[in-house]
């Protein structure tokens, strides 16, 4: 969610050896991310993202407030791994030779989610409700506190859901041996990070072989501009102003792009089966976010969800 | 001695914070709170609060969701003891005084979610055909199957636009549903004392189905808007012979009367026996109420049949018998009624007669059909009263303190009777309440937040909205007696009655589109295309609507869905 991953914390020289890359990464013609190489210690994580979302995170709960926007966004999404998830389930079936699958709730039943960045917990709470062994981790302490606070109101979350205040590097860096999770999801987190390039091997580290990854974020377009920073925050006034910054903003070739040509969990155009992008745009009269149909022209220029499966051998040769 | 037991529903001992459930527990009437120890002690993902049609619907839906079944206990608490309603065993002849019409919707959604089977189905009555007309200008309006030209289009489809049904039948078929889904806590005699959150952001989810008192929205602080009308309605189980000798075991035709003191209703139960509901002045309710029923027999037959003037000279010399202690006898009225037909140069082989032809047998007059049939005797016990008022409330979702409330049914909107239609909506309601929940679960969500409620209110708000704006204009404009105003509904009456046209194009778009979008976007289309322009007559048209329309349309997707 809109928060953060970590402040930032030193990263042990092991896993500084494990982001390095020697060559640059082109994430856009525009916008040059370069993994941070030798230099300084790597993290993703902005020391003032980190202290703008612990200043509203007593707002997270708050269904009409601050996040109502993101409150919104959460059904939809759900409902977007929901369908990814059970895609794949019915083709394993048939594979099998089954007719059918149980496609009632617990759809994530046995399996381990990792919510990186999960704020106060609001799709957290939903992953672990799914099914899930649900791990949920952010940055900002303050958020931890109140995303526990809240999930401990639900009885049925205690046996699995758990909140950690780690960075997603230390996580996977400090697990051994290495923890790898079913699912990975990390939504509307991606536009508040530092070092996307970097961000995005960690998560795809944390990512099972045969797993998924979910992400949510804003692409880098005018209309994304007009809609999430002038109208959003300075105009209307749903977010508080700074939350969004336009040149964090991502296009969703560039993340395909990436991986494909760094983390090679495909080649060439993804099919259904390897990566896909949705766009999920917001309807004010219905107060509503919905995800249209697949091909629906121009729907990815402003927000919109990504996954992708990592290959069952990790990467592609 | 356990006496009353009440319930404070206080989720304090879970909620330091936050909380997503609810305790119950029972409070004895020593005035000793102490939480016991027995089974009714757990918590509950969900509760409802009231047993009436709404709340036992809304349960029995739940229920109905694998999903929700599976992962959220339910509880549903009334304040009355529902053992005499588990217990109902009517005789065959004797009807109960309360009666709803069901439209097509809600009993496909009453067979949706198995409770349709448990009605006893010999004792409810199809609505075949309606007769609707203006008690001044005697403008009338009637739909029908055959009007509507279905039947050639499909010659299977029934006549059938709703389901006259008592309340207490759909009560207890919902408790036998309910008896075979375990999962559903039911506890009735069980007032709720109170209703308790220790912090706004937590709480959990209460379903308000407790009515118009509801103790659910006061809690929630819930406004409402609305007013009583200057109108009660009086109900009774009314006894005739059949409508037609040629064919005795139909009794299927719903008639309206609109007065200019209020609709008067005759609804079918069976072939002989019908139910009325009479909508008019608190003092004449009362009079009518205190007279001997066969009085209120006698006139009933004029309300629907003597010219308004004559009314109201029966209306009058009714409440001054009332005044002065001295209750009319039935002899009485037979004569005054007799009296006015004479004035009114009605003979006594005149459909419109009623003084000589109670209990008459043979070939009824000519045109008798446009009537309901005489009535002969009231049961005994049946004639009530109670008042008529419009209420909405601001939203059917609690915000603030009133957090993780929802309201369906007469908690949430209460409707003049005279479009039948305030039972059909709270069934609206539970059956969009109980699908936004099974999707809530779907999507891994809180069940009782304000987000997930939201689509509830989103569908049903505006849809209620309409129905309830429609009938009190329908109940205004009907109050009207001046020339023009008569005059201008009139004329939008008969025109859309005589437009075979517009109501066979309504049809047949309808039979030819396939959503149920579709349909109703049709006939609203239709009917008001051709009808539109003169602003009252476009009221009536909207009316007209509201009170054939639901059935109407039913009518029309059903035509649709079976093509």
């Amino acid at each position: 969610m809109q928060s953060l991953l970590k402040s930032s914390a030193r990263v042990p020289s092991t896993l500084l050896r494990a982001f390095s890359t020697t060559k640059p990464l082109l994430l856009s013609s525009t916008r040059k991310v370069t993994s941070q190489a030798h230099a300084e210690p790597l993290s993703s994580v902005n020391a003032s993202e980190i202290a703008h979302f612990s200043r509203l995170s007593s707002q997270w709960w708050d269904e009409r407030g601050e996040f109502a926007l993101l409150h919104r966004m959460n059904p939809p999404r759900v409902q977007f791994i929901r369908d990814k998830i059970l895609e794949f389930k019915r083709e394993e079936a048939t594979a099998r030779g089954e007719d059918s699958i149980d496609e009632g709730k617990g759809v994530l039943k046995g399996w381990g989610a990792l919510d990186v960045g999960c704020g106060g917990g609001l799709l957290s709470e939903s992953l672990a409700r799914l099914g899930a062994r649900t791990l949920a981790i952010d940055a900002s302490e303050s958020n931890i506190n109140i995303a526990s606070l809240h999930s401990s109101a639900d009885p049925h979350l205690a046996s699995t859901l758990a909140y950690r205040c780690i960075a997603a590097e230390d996580l996977l860096a400090g697990d051994s041996p290495k923890k790898q999770y079913d699912v990975v999801c990390s939504m509307e987190v991606l536009e508040h990070v530092d070092n996307p390039s970097a961000f995005l091997r960690t998560l795809g580290e944390l990512v099972k072989p045969g797993g998924h990854l979910f992400l949510s974020t804003i692409a880098r377009t005018p209309l994304a501009h007009l809609l999430t920073i002038t109208m959003a925050e300075d105009v209307l006034r749903f977010v508080t102003s700074g939350t969004h910054h336009y040149s964090k903003f991502i296009n969703p070739e560039e993340l395909i792009d990436f991986f494909r040509s760094d983390l090679r969990w495909f080649s060439g155009e993804p099919t259904r089966k390897e990566a896909e992008v949705r766009g999920i745009i917001y309807l004010p009269w219905r107060s509503e976010w919905v995800v249209p149909p697949r091909g629906t022209p121009g729907v990815t220029s402003c927000n919109y969800l990504f996954w992708a499966r990592k290959p069952l051998e990790g990467r592609l040769q | 001695m356990l006496a009353a037991r009440r319930v404070p529903i206080n989720p304090s001992r879970l909620a330091r914070a936050l909380v997503l459930r609810t305790e119950v527990w029972r409070r004895f009437a020593t005035g000793v709170d102490q939480p016991t120890a027995d089974s009714s002690t757990r918590d509950y993902d969900i509760v409802i609060v009231g047993g009436g049609p709404a709340g036992l619907a809304l349960a029995s839906a739940l229920a109905s969701y694998r999903p929700i079944r599976e992962s959220l206990s339910i509880a549903l608490i009334e304040a009355g003891d529902l053992s005499n309603v588990r217990k109902w065993a009517p005789e065959a002849d004797k009807y109960s005084n309360r009666v709803s019409s069901i439209t097509n919707a809600s009993r496909e959604f009453l067979s949706d979610i198995g409770v349709w089977s448990h009605v006893r189905d010999e004792r409810t009555t199809p609505v075949e055909d309606m007769k609707v007309w203006d008690g001044l200008s005697d403008a009338r309006i009637e739909f029908s199957p055959s009007d509507l030209g279905l039947l050639m289009h499909n010659p299977n489809a029934s006549y059938e636009m709703a389901r006259m049904t008592e309340n207490i039948n759909l009560q207890h078929a919902l408790l036998k549903r309910l008896d075979e889904r375990p999962e559903v806590h039911i506890m009735d005699k069980v007032k709720v004392d109170s209703i308790e959150q220790e912090n706004a952001a937590g709480g959990w989810p209460v379903v308000g189905a407790d009515g118009f008192n509801s103790p659910v929205k006061s809690f929630a602080k819930t406004p409402s808007y609305g007013w009583a009308y200057d109108t009660h309605a009086i109900v009774a189980t009314l006894f005739h012979s059949a409508p037609s000798p040629l064919l005795p075991h139909r009794n299927t035709t719903a008639s309206q009367r609109f007065l200019p003191t209020g609709p008067i209703a005759f609804l079918p139960l069976s072939p002989t026996i019908s139910s009325v509901v009479w909508s008019t002045r608190p003092s004449l309710a009362a009079a009518l109420k205190a007279a001997h029923p066969d009085v209120v027999a006698q006139m009933i037959n004029a309300a629907f049949r003597l010219p308004d003037v004559s009314m109201r000279y029966l209306h009058s010399i009714i409440l001054e018998a009332q005044a002065a202690g001295t209750p009319l006898t039935a002899e009485r009225v037979n004569e005054e009624i007799a009296w006015r037909e004479r004035s009114h140069a009605i003979d006594s082989q005149s459909p419109l007669s009623s003084s000589d032809r109670a209990g008459a047998v043979g070939i009824p007059p000519v045109g008798s059909e446009e009537y309901p049939p005489l009535v002969t005797g009231i049961q005994p016990g049946t004639i009530a009263s109670f008042p008529i008022r419009l209420s909405h409330a601001e939203s059917y979702i609690g915000e603030g303190a009133g957090a993780r409330t929802a309201l369906v049914g007469d908690a949430a909107h209460t409707i003049h009777p005279l479009a039948g239609q305030g039972l059909n909506m709270g069934l609206a309601d539970v059956q969009v309440l109980a699908e936004t929940i099974n999707k809530t679960v779907l999507q891994g969500g809180d069940v009782g937040s304000y987000t997930s409620l939201l689509p509830y209110a989103r569908d049903r708000y505006f849809e209620n909205h309409k129905l309830l704006s429609i009938t009190d204009k329908l109940h205004k404009l009907y109050s009207l007696t001046n020339a023009p105003s008569v005059w201008a509904r009139s004329v939008g009456l008969e025109v859309v009655n005589e437009l075979d046209s517009l109501k066979g194009g309504v049809a047949s778009r309808a039979s030819g589109s396939r959503s149920g979008a579709g349909w109703s976007g049709a006939a609203a289309t239709g009917l008001e295309s051709v009808i539109g322009g003169v602003e009252t007559v476009k009221a009536v048209a909207s009316g007209v609507g509201g009170v054939v329309g639901a059935a109407t349309m039913n009518l029309l997707r059903q035509a649709a869905n079976s093509k």
